[in-house]
C-alpha cells in the first residue's frame, strides 16, 4: 500500500544525482535527508553524486522510517543548478520541492529560497 | 503463536498439525486443516479437533463439520483482509457454538470487530504480539461502548437502546 | 436537520479518543505505518504530497451555520486558513498535522462532526441529492434514509474490512442529481403501483479505471427492508469481491465478472437466510430520524415575490444570479440558490474561513440555518425567501461568493491533482482555471448554456470526469503531464460515460481544445438544445472531425515555429 505515494515518480535514464525526500512523520512536511539529520529546507538535502552515498542514505531513511521519524523515504534523481542546488528531476518531486503551483504563498516556496 | 481472549492472554489447548497423520498420533485436541476433518472423525470419533479454514472458505464447505468441531480457526492472511468476518458471521448463523478463532496477523484495533462478528478469540503471529500486547487488546475493545448495527454482538444496538428508552420512559 | 442524541454523541467522542491512542502507537511504535495507514484513513487522515489532508465528512452535504464557523475556527487555528469541498459534499483541509488531529476531530465533535469513513476500504460518507426536501419531483426526502444509513455503516463491525471502498448515493427525485447510477449502491426512493414507498436499488456502477453504469438489482424493496437487503449485498462482496488487485476490486468489477443475474441470485440467495426483524431499523427509529427532516417553519407567500420581480428589473447583475443560480422550491415564496465556489480564476470549491463565516450568517439569517454542499463543489441555500433574494444577493457579493456561472462552461469540478495529491499523475487546477480564464466572459457563458466540465488528475477519477458533459483526465506521458478529452458523459437519469477525441494533448492546449468543441457544439446545435443533449443527437463524430482540426493546427503552428 505504501507503494502508491511513489506513484509517477519514474524518470528515464541516470538516477544520480539524487537526493534523500520523506515525509515527516508527526508534521506530514516533506524533508530531506542532510549529514545525519532531516531538513524541511530543499536546499539543504545531501546530495549523493555516486551510487555508494545513494545506496548509504537509502539505508539511512528506511532506519529513520523504522524508528517511526520519517514515512515512505525514497532517492529522487536531481539536476544541479549553476549554484549547485538539486532540482528534482520529476515534475512530481519538484512540486514536493516547492508547494501548491496554484497557492505560491504556501509551502516550501513561501518560506525558503528558490532552487533555481 | 500468542492466544488473546476477552479477558487477556490464554493458554493454547489445541495443537495445530499439518499431516492427518501426525494428528492422528496424539490424544491432545488438535487443530487441522478442514481437508482432513472427514478421516479424523473416522478415525478418532469422539474426539476433541478444531479445523482450520481460510477467510475465504465457503460456508457451504464448512458447515458440514459445525457440529461435530469444538473450535474453527478462521485464517486471516492479512489483516486488511476482511472475508473471515463475514465467514464468521455465517458460521454462527449456522448455530456453531464451540470456540471461534480468528487466526492471523490482526491489529488490536479489530479486536471489538471480531468479538462483534461472532469471533471468541484471536491467535496472534508472535511477532503481533511482542508489538501489540494483550493489554493493547483489552484496551481496545474499551473504546467503543455502543454500535448501531443491529444484531451484531451480545448487547443491544444503539438503535435498539434507543427504542427500549422510550418504551420505559412511556411506561 | 439531524441532531444528536446522548448516543451519537458518545460514539463520537469515544471515536475521537480512540484515533488519538492509535495515534500515540503509531509513534511508539506499536503500529507499522502499514497499519497505521488504514486506520487514519477511516478517519479521513491522508498523507500528500505536501502535508497530510484530512477530510472531513459532511453526511448528504448539509450543515449548518455553527459546523461552518467552526470549520473556519479550524482553518484558522490549525491550517491555513482555507477549506476545500469536494466531490463526495465533503469537506478537505490540506495542511494538518498529525499530532493536532485528534485536537481538530474534538473541536468538530462539539458541533457533531466527524471524519468517519471519509476514506478507506469502507463504506464512505453516504452522498444524496443537494435539493432534498426542497425539489418539486421529489417522492420522498432521502436525507432520512441517508442518516439512516450514516448510523448503520459507521464502524460496521463486518464491513470496515472490504476490498475496496464502497460509496453509496440515495434520491428522492425523478431527476437524479446525486448519480445514482454510478455508486457502488444508488437508491432511488419510489412508489410502487399500490402506492407503497420504497427503493429501487442499483449496484455495481462506478467510475475509476473501469468506469461502469449500475444496474439495477432490485426494482422495488420495501422501504423497512433496507438495512437487511443491504447487509446481504455488503456480505456477498465482503465475502466474493476481488483481493487479488486492488485495480478490480471494487464492487462493479464483482457484478461484471459475476454476471447481473448471477450477482442479484447471490443476494437475494444471502437475503433469504437472513432474519429481517433482527436487523432492519425499527419503525419507531426510522420516525426518529425522519422527524428532524420534517419542513421548517415556512411562511404563508403568494407564489412567487413582487419586491424580487422589482429587483430584478432594477439590477441585470441579480436577475442574471437569480436566472442562473436559482432553483425552484416546492414551496410558494421561497427558492434555493445555488452559490457557486467557483469565481474566475479560483481553486474550485475552496473557500475562506472569512468568506465560512460571511456565509454563515446568511444561512442562519436567511436559510434556516441551513445549507447544503453539492458534488459539483458548490454550495446551496436552500430555503430563502423571495423576498430576501436581494439582500442575499448583495451579502453574497460583498464576501465575494456571487459568481452567476452554476451549470455554466466556468463551473468546473476539479480534484486537486498534482498540486497536493499524492496519487495524481497531473494538475488539475489550473487547467479549471486557465478554461475559466477563456471563457470568462459572462454573456458567452450564457450563449454557450450548460456546460459541464470535470477534470481529474489521475486515472482514479475525483473529478468524474467520465461524466462531465466535456472530461478531462490528465496523465503522465513521456514524463509530461498530459490530458485526455472525452464528451458526452452525463452523471444524470441518463447516466452515460464520456467518448475520448483523440489523442491526449498537452496543457497549455486545453483552452484551444475547449473552444473547438463549444465551436462544434454551436455550429451543430438544433434549437434550444444544451451542448449535452447535442452530442446525445449527434454522437462523438463532429466532436472528433472538430477536435482533430484543432490538433492538425497546433501541430502546423508548432512546426513553423520550430522553423
Amino acid at each position: 500500500m505504501a507503494k502508491d505515494h511513489r506513484a509517477g515518480s519514474k524518470v528515464r535514464g541516470d538516477k544520480l544525482p539524487a537526493i534523500l525526500m520523506a515525509s515527516h512523520l508527526l508534521e506530514g512536511d516533506t524533508v530531506f535527508l542532510t549529514d545525519g539529520d532531516w531538513t524541511r529546507d530543499p536546499s539543504a538535502a545531501k546530495i549523493a553524486h555516486d551510487a555508494e552515498t545513494a545506496e548509504a542514505m537509502e539505508v539511512e531513511g528506511k532506519a529513520a522510517a523504522a524508528a517511526n521519524l520519517v514515512i515512505d523515504p525514497y532517492l529522487v534523481p536531481v539536476e544541479l543548478t549553476d549554484a549547485g542546488l538539486p532540482v528534482a528531476r520529476h515534475f512530481r518531486d519538484a512540486m514536493r520541492q516547492k508547494g501548491p503551483s496554484v497557492h505560491k504563498d504556501m509551502g516550501k516556496q513561501a518560506e525558503f529560497q528558490p532552487l533555481g | 503463536m500468542t492466544l488473546i481472549t476477552k479477558t487477556g492472554a490464554a493458554d493454547d489447548r489445541f495443537t495445530r498439525f499439518d499431516t492427518l497423520e501426525d494428528a492422528l498420533a496424539t490424544d491432545e485436541p488438535v487443530l487441522i486443516p478442514l481437508a482432513f476433518a472427514p478421516a479424523y472423525v473416522e478415525q478418532r470419533p469422539g474426539a476433541e479437533f478444531g479445523i482450520s479454514v481460510p477467510g475465504s472458505a465457503a460456508i457451504e464447505d464448512v458447515a458440514p463439520h459445525l457440529e461435530t468441531a469444538a473450535l474453527v480457526a478462521v485464517e486471516f492472511p492479512s489483516f486488511a483482509d476482511g472475508r473471515g468476518f463475514s465467514l464468521a458471521r455465517k458460521i454462527v448463523r449456522e448455530g456453531f457454538a464451540g470456540t471461534l478463532r480468528a487466526s492471523g496477523p490482526l491489529i488490536a484495533d479489530q479486536f471489538l470487530d471480531a468479538l462483534a462478528c461472532g469471533f471468541t478469540e484471536v491467535e496472534l503471529p508472535e511477532t503481533m504480539a511482542n508489538r501489540q500486547p494483550a493489554q493493547q487488546w483489552l484496551s481496545a475493545k474499551e473504546t467503543m461502548s455502543d454500535h448501531y448495527q443491529s444484531g451484531y454482538g451480545t448487547e443491544p444496538s444503539i438503535l435498539q437502546k434507543r427504542l427500549a428508552a422510550r418504551k420505559g420512559a412511556s411506561v | 436537520m439531524y441532531r444528536y442524541d446522548e448516543f451519537d454523541e458518545r460514539f463520537v467522542r469515544e471515536r475521537v479518543a480512540q484515533f488519538r491512542g492509535q495515534v500515540e502507537r503509531r509513534v511508539d511504535g506499536s503500529l507499522s505505518e502499514d497499519e497505521f495507514k488504514p486506520l487514519r484513513l477511516k478517519n479521513g487522515l491522508y498523507l500528500q504530497l505536501h502535508a497530510y489532508m484530512l477530510r472531513i465528512a459532511v453526511p448528504y452535504g448539509t450543515l449548518n451555520s455553527r459546523q461552518l464557523r467552526q470549520l473556519a475556527r479550524i482553518a484558522e487555528t490549525y491550517d491555513k486558513g482555507y477549506g476545500h469541498f469536494t466531490t463526495r459534499q465533503n469537506l478537505q483541509f490540506n495542511w494538518p498535522k498529525l499530532k493536532d488531529v485528534p485536537d481538530i476531530l474534538d473541536l468538530l465533535a462539539d458541533v457533531e462532526m466527524h471524519c468517519i469513513q471519509t476514506s478507506g476500504n469502507c463504506i464512505r460518507n453516504v452522498t444524496s441529492d443537494q435539493f432534498a426536501g426542497v425539489a418539486k419531483d421529489e417522492v420522498e426526502d432521502p436525507r432520512p434514509t441517508a442518516e439512516l444509513l450514516r448510523q448503520w455503516s459507521s464502524l460496521h463491525p463486518e464491513f470496515v474490512w472490504l476490498p475496496r471502498k464502497f460509496k453509496i448515493a440515495v434520491t428522492g427525485a425523478e431527476h437524479d442529481r446525486a448519480a445514482i447510477k454510478v455508486h457502488d449502491i444508488g437508491l432511488k426512493l419510489k412508489r410502487n403501483a399500490a402506492g407503497d414507498v420504497g427503493y429501487e436499488v442499483i449496484v455495481g456502477g462506478g467510475l475509476g479505471r473501469t468506469p461502469m453504469i449500475g444496474k439495477v438489482i432490485r426494482e422495488f424493496l420495501p422501504k423497512d427492508e433496507l438495512l437487511a437487503y443491504l447487509e446481504a449485498v455488503m456480505r456477498v462482496y465482503n465475502s466474493d469481491g476481488r483481493r487479488d488487485n486492488k485495480y478490480k476490486a471494487r464492487v462493479k468489477i464483482l457484478v461484471h465478472e459475476t454476471g447481473e443475474d448471477e450477482f442479484r441470485a447471490l443476494v437475494e440467495a444471502e437475503y433469504a437466510k437472513l432474519d429481517g426483524p433482527t436487523i432492519n431499523a425499527p419503525a419507531d427509529e426510522v420516525e426518529r430520524i425522519a422527524a428532524y427532516f420534517a419542513p421548517p417553519a415556512y411562511d404563508a407567500l403568494p407564489e412567487t415575490s413582487e419586491t424580487l420581480a422589482k429587483a430584478r428589473a432594477d439590477d441585470a447583475e441579480l436577475d442574471r444570479f437569480v436566472a442562473q443560480n436559482g432553483f425552484a422550491h416546492k414551496v410558494p415564496g421561497y427558492i434555493a440558490l445555488t452559490v457557486a465556489l467557483k469565481e474566475i480564476g479560483a481553486v474550485p470549491g475552496d473557500m475562506s474561513a472569512a468568506q465560512m463565516r460571511a456565509f454563515a450568517d446568511i444561512a442562519e439569517r436567511y436559510s434556516f440555518d441551513e445549507f447544503r454542499v453539492t458534488h459539483s463543489q458548490n454550495l446551496v441555500l436552500p430555503h430563502v425567501k423571495q423576498d430576501d433574494v436581494p439582500a442575499v444577493y448583495a451579502a453574497l457579493k460583498a464576501a465575494g461568493l456571487a459568481s452567476a456561472n452554476a451549470g455554466l462552461i466556468t463551473d468546473i469540478i476539479a480534484c486537486p491533482g498534482l498540486d497536493y495529491c499524492a496519487l495524481a499523475t497531473a494538475k488539475s487546477i489550473p487547467i479549471a482555471q486557465s478554461i475559466a480564464h477563456a471563457f470568462a466572459d459572462p454573456a458567452r457563458q450564457r450563449a454557450i448554456g450548460p456546460l459541464p466540465i470535470k477534470i481529474s488528475g489521475c486515472i482514479n477519477a475525483c473529478g468524474h470526469h467520465h461524466v462531465g458533459a466535456i472530461g478531462i483526465l490528465g496523465l503522465e506521458k513521456g514524463g509530461r503531464e498530459n490530458y485526455q478529452i472525452t464528451v458526452g458523459g452525463d452523471a444524470s437519469e441518463h447516466a452515460a460515460l464520456g467518448e475520448r477525441l483523440g489523442p491526449g494533448i498537452d496543457a497549455e492546449d486545453v483552452p484551444g481544445a475547449i473552444e473547438a468543441i463549444v465551436d462544434t457544439y454551436l455550429a451543430e446545435k438544433e434549437g434550444e438544445e444544451s451542448f449535452i443533449e447535442t452530442v446525445r443527437r449527434t454522437g462523438a463524430e463532429p466532436f472528433k472531425a472538430g477536435f482533430a482540426t484543432f490538433i492538425e493546427s497546433r501541430a502546423a503552428t508548432a512546426s513553423e515555429a520550430a522553423e
